[in-house]
Parts: structure tokens; C-alpha cells; sequence
């Protein structure tokens, strides 16, 4: 029992980061049909972003995170502008080549820049773990799960509640008629993509100082990031949200009480039998592109 | 484009070993070449119906495991107190097995999956190839794991009657790559060809039309997943055979993204495409590297797809095409001969 | 707009023509790391020793008369391409002799050219057992693999008190071969091994896996894994107080890294490792280990990479020892040769010994193993 509680409290500070990382890519996918392979060297340039801002500048750690969620929306409006304007119109695999060009730039410029060897970001928290009877949680993972769920509530709040969301919504909905209405339809892509952009440097910059921080760490939360947003459906930030978290739970207990071979097969191998049960995402809309 | 061209490329393949003594060359495009006809048997899923395989990797590495195991012989334990021993077999046997094999999993993910298309089809088959990685990696017994089957024998060619030919050198194999590449590349054209093609790009253009004048969608799809599994269970065993070691590494997801590349930027849906995307990107690689720091190739890499793309944003292949036949065109054309008109077109 | 498209194709195409032409009087060896991917950091390491070594062995007037040139290529942490570098190293660069390729599934990708061509190749790092006992005759090992290292740590076992062992392994030859190795030395000597957990090579969290270790009753956990992962072991450990006796193997830990990443919560940590940069006067050869540590630290390369280089520099040096018993730059000389060499390496002498079946047999050396301790942020050698 005490076991499953530890699991389960894991889980739920794993899902947090998870489910950061499928908005930024569900925004992207559902809002421009774009398959962004550059998310994850995206993540990867917020976690470099907090090293810097936080080590080599020596800015103390609450502000560094904030600079570097700006970097990140500074470089993906750049990709937009300079990438993906000119590829408006183009097939949607051709976009995605153009995305997996530009990821492996990225990674390899990261490489060319800081070298291969890991580097880590202090954080300002205690050691010793909080226990809360047989279980124990990092501080550092605690807030984590707090700034991702607020990170969360704050991009909801953006996209329901803001006029910039609601010509998001209707882009996505039919951006013909958004741009007869009035939406500067290209606007929007440029501020959808560089909010993606900064959600997964976001994502970077918190997971960095709990993990630790090299030119390849977004390969495997990419293909995390890609499982997440199908689980949930295209486009839809609630079903992110709740795929991040149920995908967690099944690596965490699958890892704990099968095989830890298996760690990551368990969180595909739902996907599998969720998408042939229910070929549409578990939360499924009806507008759904794709 | 034209018909004399693709034999005439032939031609010129099948020609260059006897110009090209550099061994390093001649590895480069074999092993360029065994990704060539993954490439190949990827443009049949994704230029020719839309579905893009984003796990094809996970065929061509069933179908080197196979083929491996069939020639190695493996014995194994099964749930339930079964043991299934195998000696090991003829290599040709393992080709053969790579094939049924490889295409049988086509079939199978092929009918699973199709109720979903699009970016789901996508996942689908990532975590498919995410899952067989796995197994190969911790199926022990079976796949060794980790720790990788070696000693993969050559492959070998015969005729009962008339002797057998164990393929060791570099030109033996770059012959039989050709050649397997030459079946690949005719089994694709002969399909999309025929009314199984017609089919399939019908479903591509307009499912719901396609559907309502009788073709049956998911037999259609179904098909053509099996039969592009099935030639990149044979690029596997192809790829076993000639590097003679194996590990989970082979579902490495940097190949299919490699085979994307060639099919994308070659030209999707055409037959020339994944042969020219493959050429050029089976080789950049070895031009690249006497040149510059390992990061700046790969920096150089990126921003050569990138540029292509931009250049050719439907690839290689159709802006040759479009290219070739602007100038028929012109030359056909008196009044525009007359003056010699070079430049300014649109 | 397609006179500028043609434009553009043609000078990217010709931009990618011509070939390097370079000629000189000198003897190659051929090195061939990965510099890109997943291993990069690693196979940096190796080839900056490497590189010291050769300057150092140039500077004293080279090997056979002539200056030895390293052919260094990428093999990009990819099977495929590691062949392909070997393919280029042999045939275009014409080295006689090679060294690489780090990885377990690298260097095994590379055996067969080695077979085929006949050149020789020095193993500086791989540890899977099949990489001398499958009857190659052109490999020759200074890294051991994990049954002489287990071996090693055999004595130490008692001392250390051990009862029951857990393991906690990297998904590959190189965990997985620890774990096998080293539980069936620790049964051999009483201690009972409880679960073995594994974690997949790209794998940033283990809470799961240590979750489930936390639970038993095992008083050790061995872990084995590339520094980046240990680090990320040792916080998620601290993080959900698993409390218990930790011993690393692998000897590519890098503890100074350990310390400045993981801090208070590498406290305590044993690691077996086979070469001791922090105390050079305790190893076989304190001179050159000086040497060797002066010289990375003047390139501006960070001690903590030390764990890792010197098996690049101690590879060149055993190679240019083996050119110059060979009397010739030729690779059968040189494989010949190899039998003969004799020389203390940073970590212990170098002898190869028989290895695999008879008559193809690989070399195999045995290095030193020590365990050390990080104790208060510091590292030294353990008090048993």
C-alpha cells in the first residue's frame, strides 16, 4: 500500500510536466495542422535558456524561469515567421520535413554550442524530501506541479476568455471564415505557434533543474509530447491535460508492477488500445481537423 | 517523366561499380541503397494513399530480426511449457521469412489501424514501432536483447543444380541491393498502375467518391500496408545480412525519419521520388563529412532539406517533371523557338 | 522565379562537390567515436585523451621515425554508421590500426570490417562480453567487461557487509551484462540479489523503479549507467528517501560530475572505477598520470571528462607501443604485435591475454578496479 502511494504521488508530478508539454503541441496540431517536430528541441532550448539565465547570468532562479518561457516565445515566432509563413499552403508532410529540418539544426546547434556533457541547474529548495507519512515528494517537484498547473490555468484562461483565444478558436474552427470575419488569420499562426513554443520551454525550463540538461533530453519528451495529444485529441487542451496525467499513471504503475522493461511501452501500448476502441482521442470534438 | 529514363538510371547504377574502386563509396551506397528501398516501400503507403508510417522502421526491423533468426536458428521458450527450436537455415530461407513475416505484421497493424487516419494513423504506428523496439530489447531469449545476435551469415544465392554463390564482397552485394531495389521499385509501379492503384489514389483524393463508386477502402489500404511492410521486411534482411550484426538499435527513430526525408523531398507519389531523395540523401552524408566539424554536417543536412523544400516544396521529382515539360513543350513550340528565349519565364 | 530556383539548385549542388586531398609522411590511426547523439559527451572525452596522447608521443620524435596522425570520424552513436567510419578509415585513410568505438553495439557493428580487411582495432571503452568471445582475432580490449570487474570486487564484498543486493541497470549489453555478472559473483558469495530493475538508455526519471526499491528489504543497490543517469538516480533517490547502500559499477561515473550534480544527495555513494584522477600518487604510474591530468586541465577540457579520456589517451599509447614492437605500420604486424605489448597504463598494467575460442582468440586486458567514496563532497578511495 505504502508502494502504491508512492507511485501514485509520482505519477501526479510526472503528469503536471506531461501534460505542459501536449498543450504546446495540441495548440500547434489542431490550430495549424502543423506536426511540429521541433517541440522537442523547443523543450530543450527552455531547459539551455534557464541554464543560462540562471548559471551563466547568475539571475536568481525565479526570475531566470521566466526569461527563459520568453525566450522560448521569441524563438518560436521566429520559426513561424522565417519557416512555416513561407510554407502556408504547402502539404502537410512537407511542413512537417521542413519542422524536422529545423529540429535537427537545433539540436545539433545545441550540441556545437554547449558540448555534450550534462549540465545542471541548482534550485533553491531543500534536500531533504517533504514526507507525508510513508510517502516522500522533492520540494523542487512539488513546485513544479504547481507552476505547470498554473502555466495550465493560465493558458485556458487565454484561450476561453481573452479575444486573441477566441480568433485562436475560430481559426481553428474554419480559418476561411475567421479571415472573412476580420481575423488577421496570420497573426494568429504567428501567436499560436510562438505560445506552443513557449509552453514547451516552459516545460524545459522547470524539468531541467529536476533532471538534468543535454543537447538530446527533447527526443524522448517529443515522442511523449506526440502520445499525449493523441490520447487526448487533437486540439482539445482539457484532453492534454488529462492524457498527460493518465499516461504517467500508466508508465508509473506499469514500471512499478509489471516490468520496468516495459516502462515506456505501457504508456503506447494504452494509446494503442484507446485509439482502436475510440479511433477519435478519448475526448473527442466534433470539429476535429485531421 | 519519360519511359527510357528509369532504365537508363538503371543502367548507369548497375554500371558504376565497375568505375568505382573506393570500397568506403561502395558501403555508403549500399547501405544508402537498403534505405532506398525502405524509402520505396514507404512511398507506396504515403505518397500513394496519404497515410504516413511514421514507425516503417519497425518492418524493415522485424524483417532483419527474421531474417537473422531464421538463418542463426534460435531456441526459445513460449508461455505455457512450449519450446520451439530452430536450427539454423539456408539465408535465402531468412530473406523469404522476412518477408511473410514483415508483411503479415502490415497486414495486421494495416487492419487495426486504418479505422484511424491521419495524424492518428501516425501515432499508431510510432508506438507500434516504439512497442516491437521494446520487445526486441527485452525479449531476451529470443533476440539476444541488448547484447545483439552476430556472426549473421552472408547471404547466399543458388540454383539447385547449378551452385551457389555466397554473397561476401562489396560488389556481390551491391548488386543483389540493386537488384532487390529493381523488384522493389516495379512491384510499386506495377501496383499503382493497375486498377489497385487507381483505387488507392482515389481513396487519397476523395474517400467519400472512391468509396461510393465500390472500392473498398480498408481492403484497399489494408493491401497496401501489407505489401509496403513486406518490401521493408526486405530491406531488412537486405541491411542483416550485409552489416552481419543486429541490435534494437535497428528500430532506431532517426531511419524512418530518414526514409521520410528521402520519400518527401524525393517527391512523394511518384515513383521516381524515394530514388532520387535516396540518392541524394544516402550520399550527402559521405560528402559532408571530409569537410566540416561533425555538428556543421549535420547543421548543413538540415538546412539542405530545408532549402530543397523550399525550393521544390513537392519535391525533387514533380518540379523536374515540371521542369522537362515546360521545355518539351517549348521546343515543340515554332514561334517560341524563333527567338531564343532562355530566360523570363515565369 | 525558376531561373533563380535552377539557380539556387545548381550552386547547392556544386557547393557539395570536391573532394580533400592531404598527403604527408606520417603513420594513421584511425579513431572512431561518436561525436554527435546520445553519446557525444562521452565520445569528446575520449578522443581529447586521445589527442594528448598523440602530441605527447609526437613531441617525444613519433613512432618508427615518423609523426603519428589521428584520423578521427563521427560515427554519430549509430551502428550503421560506426561500419560505415571503420569502411572509411580502412579503405580511403589506409590506417593500419584503429581505435573505438565506445559503445558496446558501436564497436560490435564494427567487428566484421575488421574481419573482412584484416586491421586490427583497439577497444577502448566497450564492455559486453561478446566483444572478445566471439572469436574475433582483430579486437583488442583495455576497458573490462563486467565479469573482471566483478571479479575485482569480489573481496570487497564481505568487507562491505552485504546481505541482500537490488540492481538498477541501463536497458543495454552493458547493464544487463553487469546485472548478470556481478549477481552471479555476489550468490557465489552468499549475498542474496533481489530485484533487478532496469531503465531505458534515454530514461530522465526512475521513480517507478525506485519506488518498487524502496520497498524490500535489500540493504545494497547496484547500480549501473552512464553519469547523466546516475546523477538523476541519486536525486530521485534522495527525493523519495530510499535509504540504502549504494555501489556503482562501470567506471565511467565521473564522481566529480556526481558531486556538482547531485550534491548532498550523492553522500555516502561507493563506485567502483578503474582509474583514480583525484589522488595520483596512488596510481600505478603517478608520472604520467600528472602528466596526463596537467595536460587536460591546460586545454581547458573539465576534470570530471579524466574518468573518461584516459582510456583514449591509454589506447593511443598502447597502439604507438604496439607500432613500434611491430617494427612496420602494416595491420598484421601491428595484430601481431599486440601480444607483446607491455606497458603501465594510467590504471594498471597492459598485457592482453587469450580471450574466446581457440585459434581466433581477442585480446584482453585487465585493468585495475578501486572503489571509492564520496564522502563530505569529497571523493576518495574507500576504507574498507
Amino acid at each position: 500500500m505504502d508502494q502504491f502511494l508512492q507511485h501514485l504521488v509520482n505519477a501526479m508530478v510526472l503528469g503536471g510536466a506531461y501534460a505542459l508539454l501536449g498543450i504546446g503541441l495540441t495548440l500547434i496540431f489542431g490550430i495549424m495542422n502543423v506536426v511540429n517536430f521541433t517541440h522537442g528541441a523547443l523543450y530543450t532550448f527552455g531547459a539551455y535558456a534557464m541554464y543560462i539565465a540562471a548559471v551563466s547570468l547568475g539571475l536568481n532562479f525565479f526570475v531566470a524561469l521566466p526569461v527563459a518561457i520568453v525566450a522560448g516565445l521569441a524563438l518560436g515566432a521566429l520559426i513561424e515567421l522565417v519557416l512555416l509563413r513561407p510554407m502556408r499552403g504547402a502539404d502537410i508532410d512537407t511542413t512537417m520535413l521542413v519542422m524536422i529540418g529545423a529540429g535537427i539544426i537545433l539540436q545539433s546547434g545545441t550540441l556545437w554550442t554547449f558540448g555534450g556533457v550534462a549540465k545542471s541547474v541548482p534550485a533553491p529548495f531543500p534536500d531533504a524530501p517533504l514526507e507525508l507519512g510513508p510517502v516522500s515528494i522533492s520540494w523542487l517537484r512539488l513546485f513544479v506541479l504547481l507552476a505547470a498547473a498554473t502555466l495550465i490555468a493560465c493558458a485556458y484562461a487565454m484561450i476561453n476568455g481573452t479575444r486573441l483565444g477566441r480568433a485562436m478558436r475560430a481559426t481553428f474552427q474554419d480559418a476561411d471564415t475567421a479571415a472573412l470575419m476580420g481575423v488577421n488569420v496570420k497573426l494568429i499562426y504567428t501567436a499560436t505557434f510562438a505560445l506552443g513554443s513557449s509552453l514547451a520551454a516552459a516545460a524545459g525550463a522547470l524539468l531541467g533543474p529536476v533532471y538534468v540538461i543535454f543537447p538530446q533530453m527533447g527526443d524522448l519528451a517529443a515522442v511523449k509530447a506526440f502520445a499525449i495529444v493523441i490520447l487526448g485529441g487533437l486540439g482539445s487542451i482539457s484532453g492534454a491535460t488529462i492524457g498527460g496525467f493518465i499516461l504517467a499513471l500508466a508508465e508509473e504503475f506499469g514500471a512499478g508492477y509489471i516490468s520496468s522493461g516495459y516502462r515506456d511501452a505501457m504508456g503506447f501500448l494504452i494509446i494503442l488500445a484507446v485509439l482502436l476502441a475510440k479511433p477519435t482521442g478519448l475526448f473527442a470534438r466534433a470539429e476535429r481537423v485531421g | 517523366m519519360t519511359r527510357w529514363l528509369p532504365p537508363l538510371v538503371l543502367v548507369v547504377l548497375a554500371l558504376l561499380p565497375l568505375g568505382l574502386k573506393d570500397p568506403y563509396l561502395l558501403n555508403a551506397l549500399i547501405a544508402g541503397g537498403i534505405f532506398t528501398i525502405g524509402a520505396i516501400s514507404l512511398n507506396l503507403l504515403l505518397g500513394y494513399t496519404g497515410q504516413l508510417s511514421l514507425g516503417h522502421i519497425a518492418f524493415f526491423g522485424i524483417g532483419a530480426y527474421a531474417s537473422a533468426l531464421t538463418a542463426l536458428g534460435f531456441d526459445v521458450g513460449l508461455p505455457g511449457g512450449l519450446r520451439i527450436v530452430h536450427e539454423g537455415a539456408h539465408p535465402f530461407f531468412g530473406f523469404l521469412a522476412a518477408i511473410v513475416l514483415s508483411g503479415a505484421c502490415g497486414y495486421v497493424v494495416g487492419r487495426l489501424s486504418f479505422r484511424v487516419r491521419g495524424a492518428y494513423f501516425v501515432i499508431v504506428t510510432i508506438c507500434f514501432a516504439e512497442v516491437v523496439r521494446l520487445v526486441a530489447l527485452n525479449w531476451v531469449e529470443l533476440t539476444q536483447g541488448p547484447l545483439a545476435l552476430t556472426s549473421i551469415p552472408f547471404m547466399k544465392l543458388g540454383l539447385p543444380g547449378v551452385g551457389e554463390l555466397t554473397l561476401r564482397t562489396k560488389v556481390q552485394n551491391y548488386y543483389l541491393m540493386l537488384g532487390v531495389a529493381t523488384l522493389a521499385y516495379l512491384a510499386v509501379a506495377r501496383l499503382v498502375h493497375s486498377r489497385f492503384g487507381r483505387a488507392m489514389r482515389g481513396l487519397k483524393e476523395n474517400e467519400q467518391l472512391a468509396m461510393s463508386v465500390g472500392v473498398d477502402a480498408t481492403k484497399t489500404l489494408t493491401i497496401a500496408a501489407a505489401v509496403s511492410a513486406a518490401i521493408a521486411g526486405a530491406a531488412g534482411s537486405l541491411y542483416a545480412h550485409y552489416f552481419r550484426i543486429i541490435d534494437p538499435d535497428v528500430f532506431l527513430f532517426a531511419y524512418t525519419v530518414t526514409m521520410v526525408i528521402m520519400v518527401v523531398s524525393g517527391g512523394k507519389g511518384t515513383l521516381a521520388g524515394p530514388v532520387i531523395g535516396g540518392l541524394i540523401f544516402g550520399t550527402l552524408p559521405v560528402v559532408l563529412r571530409p569537410h566540416m566539424a561533425p555538428e556543421a554536417q549535420w547543421i548543413v543536412y538540415g538546412a539542405v532539406l530545408i532549402l530543397i523544400l523550399f525550393l521544390m516544396p513537392r519535391g525533387i521529382a514533380p518540379f523536374l517533371d515540371d521542369l522537362f515539360r515546360r521545355w518539351t513543350v517549348r521546343a515543340k513550340a515554332p514561334a517560341a523557338a524563333a527567338k531564343p528565349q532562355l530566360e523570363g519565364q515565369p | 522565379m525558376s531561373t533563380f530556383r535552377i539557380a539556387s539548385i545548381a550552386a547547392l549542388a556544386l557547393g557539395l562537390a570536391a573532394a580533400p586531398a592531404f598527403a604527408a609522411d606520417t603513420i594513421k590511426i584511425g579513431v572512431n567515436e561518436p561525436l554527435t547523439g546520445p553519446f557525444a559527451a562521452s565520445g569528446a572525452y575520449v578522443v581529447n585523451g586521445a589527442r594528448i596522447a598523440a602530441d605527447e608521443i609526437n613531441a617525444k620524435g613519433g613512432v618508427l621515425g615518423k609523426k603519428i596522425e589521428l584520423v578521427i570520424e563521427d560515427n554519430k552513436s549509430n551502428p550503421t554508421e560506426a561500419a560505415a567510419v571503420a569502411e572509411k578509415l580502412i579503405t580511403s585513410d589506409e590506417t593500419p590500426v584503429m581505435m573505438g568505438a565506445w559503445g558496446s553495439s558501436l564497436t560490435l557493428a564494427v567487428m566484421p570490417k575488421l574481419e573482412e580487411y584484416e586491421v586490427p582495432m583497439l577497444v577502448e571503452t566497450s564492455s559486453s562480453g561478446k566483444i572478445t568471445t566471439s572469436g574475433n582475432p582483430f579486437v583488442f580490449r583495455i576497458s573490462p567487461p563486467s565479469a573482471l570487474e566483478a571479479e575485482a570486487f569480489a573481496p570487497m564484498v564481505p568487507k562491505l557487509g552485504m546481505k541482500k543486493a537490488d540492481f538498477l541497470v541501463i536497458n543495454n549489453d552493458w547493464g544487463r551484462g553487469a546485472a548478470a555478472d556481478f549477481g552471479k559473483m555476489l550468490k557465489a558469495g552468499g549475498v542474496e540479489v533481489g530485484l533487478v530493475e532496469t531503465m531505458d538508455a534515454g530514461a530522465q526519471d526512475m521513480s517507478a523503479q525506485l519506488a518498487k526499491i524502496k520497498g524490500t528489504d535489500a540493504d545494497t543497490l547496484m547500480i549501473t549507467a552512464a553519469v547523466d543517469q546516475l546523477t538523476l538516480v541519486f536525486k530521485q533517490m534522495a527525493a523519495m528517501g530510499v535509504k540504502k547502500r549504494v555501489v556503482t559499477t562501470g567506471g565511467s561515473q565521473n564522481p566529480d560530475q556526481i558531486v556538482a550534480q547531485a550534491g548532498a544527495a550523492a553522500e555516502k555513494t561507493l563506485h567502483l572505477t578503474t582509474f583514480l584522477p583525484w589522488d595520483p600518487a596512488k596510481t600505478p604510474d603517478p608520472k604520467a598520470t600528472e602528466y596526463f591530468l596537467a595536460e587536460w586541465k591546460k586545454r581547458g577540457h573539465p576534470f570530471a571528462g579524466a574518468t573518461e579520456s584516459f582510456r583514449g589517451y591509454d589506447g593511443i599509447r598502447t597502439i604507438a607501443a604496439a607500432i613500434e614492437k611491430a617494427g612496420a605500420a602494416e595491420p598484421k604486424a601491428i595484430q601481431k604485435a599486440f601480444w607483446e605489448v607491455k606497458l603501465t597504463g594510467l590504471n594498471g598494467p597492459i598485457a592482453f591475454a587469450k580471450s574466446g575460442p581457440e585459434g581466433k582468440e581477442s585480446g584482453q586486458s585487465k585493468p585495475g578496479v578501486y572503489l571509492i567514496e564520496i564522502a563530505d563532497g569529497q571523493i576518495g578511495e574507500a576504507k574498507l
